[in-house]
């Protein structure tokens, strides 16, 4: 792969992933309408486990779900699928923007997700 | 055996604190020549040779923590949210979303160290932001095992 694709794809799928992501974790609850995990996952079901596709709550009998393996793999997806545009776009010109969003958008997306936690910490 | 991988996976974490804290202090704050003290020499090192353990190491964490997770769904954060003890799992929710988010920042990261020597404030960010997510997990990690560990 040479450095100029590499300079464009790469950053893209870290840009795709973490755009997904912040959403996808702060909208996903049991009764949303989009499913924004891939899977979910009931860990206190049998010994291993029970794998469900895309978002199911949880329930007294299968317990508590997890999501977060869900989200990561929704958002490798759309990762890809940014990485994939990224490859098509005139190099040059995108390749100096991708080198600024992708540290921009990353701690954007920490800010987007800290605010949404404070909850946890009454603030 | 759970106890086992989360010990492993708080060894990986020390040893990628050790090895981001190393390569930030490279970039941020370099040894200046003549500088050969204790402090100087911690910061007197090629920040670039750093990258691959790094990466390594924080994929292994990442797979372990992920690995042990489940356990922490089941047996740790219940009680937690029954102490009322919410800061707890807003400490480990953080922890999961920025280890996520990092994850998949580590090719872009490879990338700006290793195949190009442009973009300088990219690759200053993009070590930040490794910094601090590693370090924040470690502790909120550390907080998270004195609430409430495997046992």
């Amino acid at each position: 792969m040479n450095s100029s694709l590499i300079a464009r794809v790469l950053p893209a799928f870290g840009i795709g992933f973490a755009l997904y992501y912040a959403p996808a974790y702060s909208f996903t609850g049991g009764n949303s309408t989009f499913s924004w995990p891939l899977f979910t996952y009931f860990p206190s079901v049998g010994d291993y486990g029970e794998w469900h596709m895309w978002l199911v709550p949880g329930s007294d009998t299968l317990g508590p779900p997890m999501w977060w393996y869900g989200w990561i793999a929704t958002a490798t997806l759309v990762g890809l699928v940014f990485a994939a545009i990224a490859a098509l776009l005139p190099a040059k010109a995108v390749e100096k923007i991708l080198a600024s969003l992708v540290w921009v958008v990353p701690i954007l997306a920490f800010v987007f997700l800290a605010n949404w936690e404070r909850a946890w910490f009454n603030l | 055996m759970a106890t086992f991988f989360l010990i492993i996976h708080g060894i990986c974490a020390l040893l990628l604190v050790g090895a981001v804290t190393h390569q930030a202090l490279g970039v941020f704050w370099p040894r200046r020549p003549g500088q050969t003290d204790f402090i100087a020499n911690a910061r007197g090192i090629r920040p670039q040779v750093y990258v691959i353990p790094i990466m390594i190491l924080f994929v292994v964490t990442f797979i372990l923590g992920a690995g042990i997770y489940p356990i922490y769904r089941v047996y740790v954060r219940p009680p937690l949210e029954d102490l009322r003890v919410l800061y707890g799992i807003g400490l480990f929710e953080i922890k999961e979303n920025f280890a996520a988010i990092v994850l998949a920042l580590l090719p872009a990261y490879w990338y700006f160290w290793k195949k190009t020597s442009e973009y300088p404030t990219t690759r200053a960010a993009l070590t930040a932001i490794v910094a601090v997510t590693v370090w924040y997990n470690f502790i909120a990690g550390h907080i998270l095992n004195n609430l409430r560990g495997f046992g």
